[in-house]
């Protein structure tokens, strides 16, 4: 059965250069959320492999999504994917139980590896 | 076409300064522009710090400037309206003005070397003299003009208008920081009839006269004003009711004794004053209002002398008009 | 009368490639200063120049407010002006952070360098967004407690075409800053920004 990947970012933009960024070896569905809500009502309601997941967002922002994971104990990868890249930001997302930090714009090499290392690929 | 070469010439030539340093700002380059100038060599201030050349400079801004400009990567801007210079460099203006060194803008720039990817910072500079000439005569007539706006032309005192716009700020301050503030009104006494007596001519001196006399008395923060014909006011900052009295008195007892010389004849005068003192809930109109009641007073009570306010006042003079 | 209205996706295009340039702009600061950086999600508008003052009236009127102006060109017929507005108690709090509390510099200086610092920052984070690179004219004060500051800016706004608004909230660790950043941008700058939108769009 194909994984099931969450991109959650408001905007279009980021979602489809995302999209296009994902290593074609990577077999799995896309599905999208504009907002932190609903990244949270997709994620309550079917089985997700993994979530890339933006920070800044409106009505809830990434770091409301991660701690929301964390509370309800759902079992999803979390790779953050965020234009803001500073370290105290870095970190505060790793200790919520993220995966691997990629920087806006994604580079596709950088995205591989990541996916490469946690066998998503 | 190959225009490798244009740089050098460019450099030497250019007609601004540009100053080269590393991430230590020590000089990498200087060119000509900025070694003539300064009056020194290439050669013998290479991998020097920048402040220990240009001792003048102001070393705890710009460093800070240019950090910020390496560890941003951004430009930074310093113009002669805000400092006037950075560096103390002559002009080749003739000295007809009283700033002694090149007025400059400056931009500060965030270089990278392609090679080694070493980062430098770019201090442009550019001789802003002319500008900041124009400006200093600009100002100086601004402020002139604004002097002929604040004064009463004939006594040169401070016209209503403006005396008017700094009683308010003074009330305002006293106001917010608690601060005494007192009020003094006066009237020449008897005006009218030395003006019939010895003409208009005559008037008008004694009114420069006094206002001269009574400015002499004053501190530097009083606030002197014609109010009008031969009424005049005064704001006293920081002054509570008993300094008020004092300096009110003083004036009184001045005016009197000092009579005003005109065409070989010694013209007396004197002064009516009405004091009145500021608190939380006094308006400048009712400051205003309260001297000038006193005021009215001390010319019932038979001139030459100083009231001061006291609420009865207004009951007292309704009686008299009724 | 040429179009310079975007359509949502270059508006969409446009916001992400800031929000991806003020990110690059905060961690910048962050470690310039020493200090986290949070920037808020910027609130982009795209308004007709015109209007600018009116929206600014409410919100600056009746307070100590500083209006800087920076102009920027780029390569392609980019161009444009940005002016940043703020209240004055709030440059005090970040001129302590820059360090301004310790020499005799003037109120207009420490005003343009920390306006400057702001834009410049986040202008080159965009100008990469946009594969492009930005010169920059030195930062002048447009109005600074002055109660004509609608006024100042009405003259301003009155050159430009198209207004690009952008509301940025600076969170430092211990306070935040608040202030607007206004592109001013005319209007053949416009359609050239339309265009390399589109170009950006047609790459994803």
């Amino acid at each position: 059965m194909a994984l099931t990947a969450l991109i959650c970012d408001d905007s279009l933009l980021a979602r489809n250069q995302m999209k296009k960024s994902l290593p074609p070896a990577f077999d799995a569905d896309i599905v999208t959320a504009s907002n932190g809500l609903e990244a949270l009502a997709v994620l309550r309601s079917q089985e997700i492999g993994v979530v890339f997941l933006d920070l800044t967002m409106p009505e809830l922002d990434g770091v409301g999504v991660l701690e929301a994971i964390k509370a309800e104990k759902m079992d999803v990868f979390v790779i953050v994917v965020s234009a803001d890249i500073q370290p105290e930001m870095q970190k505060r997302v790793m200790e919520l139980g993220a995966l691997a930090f990629i920087q806006k714009p994604v580079n596709t090499d950088k995205l591989s590896a990541v996916m490469r290392q946690y066998g998503l690929i | 076409m190959n225009i490798d070469w244009l740089s050098g010439p460019l450099l030497q030539q250019l007609n601004s300064g540009v100053i080269l340093l590393n991430k230590q700002l020590q000089i990498v380059y200087i060119n000509p522009y900025i070694c003539r100038r300064a009056d020194i060599q290439l050669e013998s201030v290479q991998g020097k710090d920048l402040f220990s050349v240009f001792t003048d400079a102001p070393q705890a801004w710009l460093s800070r400037k240019l950090h910020s400009v390496l560890s941003l990567q951004s430009p930074a801007f310093s113009s002669w309206e805000q400092r006037q210079y950075l560096f103390k460099l002559p002009h080749l203006r003739p000295v007809s003005s009283a700033n002694q060194y090149m007025a400059q803008n400056c931009s500060m720039l965030p270089l990278t070397e392609p090679g080694s990817n070493e980062q430098y910072v770019c201090l442009l500079i550019e001789d802003a003299t002319d500008a900041y000439v124009y400006q200093s005569q600009l100002q100086q007539s601004n402020l002139q003009l604004q002097q002929v706006n604040r004064l009463d032309g004939l006594t040169g005192v401070l016209n209503r208008n403006y005396w008017q716009q700094q009683l308010e700020v003074e009330v305002q301050r006293a106001g917010r920081y608690q601060h005494p503030l007192s009020l003094l009104f006066f009237d020449l006494d008897k005006f009218k009839r030395l003006n019939d007596e010895y003409g208009h001519q005559a008037g008008d001196i004694v009114l420069i006269e006094v206002a001269k006399l009574i400015s002499s008395l004053l501190r530097e923060t009083d606030l002197f004003g014609r109010y009008g014909g031969e009424e005049f006011a005064i704001i006293l900052p920081d002054t509570p009711l008993e300094g008020a009295i004092e300096v009110a008195r003083r004036i009184c007892r001045r005016v009197a004794a000092s009579p005003i010389s005109y065409q070989q004849q010694q013209l007396k005068t004197s002064v009516s004053v009405g004091v009145s003192e500021f608190n939380a809930a006094t308006s400048a109109d009712e400051l205003i209002q309260q001297a000038d009641l006193a005021l009215y007073q001390a010319k019932r009570n038979g001139r030459n002398q100083v009231v001061t306010y006291y609420p009865e006042l207004i009951d007292s003079l309704k009686k008299v008009k009724s | 009368m040429t179009d310079l209205s975007f359509t949502e996706e270059q508006r969409d295009c446009l916001q992400e490639l800031i929000n991806v340039a003020m990110g690059l702009a905060s961690d910048k600061l962050a470690r310039f200063l020493n200090t986290f950086v949070h920037l808020q999600v910027p609130a982009i508008g795209l308004v007709n120049a015109a209007e600018i003052p009116e929206q600014f009236r409410g919100q600056y009127q009746g307070l100590h407010s500083s209006m800087i102006s920076l102009g920027f060109f780029g390569d392609g017929g980019l161009r444009g002006e940005t002016i940043l507005l703020y209240q004055l108690e709030n440059a005090g709090k970040i001129a302590a952070l820059l360090g301004y509390d310790d020499d005799a510099t003037s109120e207009a200086e420490m005003l343009t360098d920390i306006s400057s610092i702001l834009t410049t920052t986040f202008l080159n984070g965009l100008a990469e967004q946009l594969d492009n690179s930005f010169s920059y004219a030195a930062p002048r004060v447009i109005s600074s407690r002055d109660n004509d500051f609608i006024g100042k800016l009405e003259q301003t706004a009155f050159h430009w075409q198209l207004a690009l608004k952008v509301d940025i909230r600076y969170e430092l660790t211990d306070y935040s800053f608040d202030c607007n950043m206004i592109l001013l941008i005319p209007g053949e700058a416009v359609l050239k920004l339309k265009t390399i939108l589109d170009h950006v769009l047609a790459e994803f």
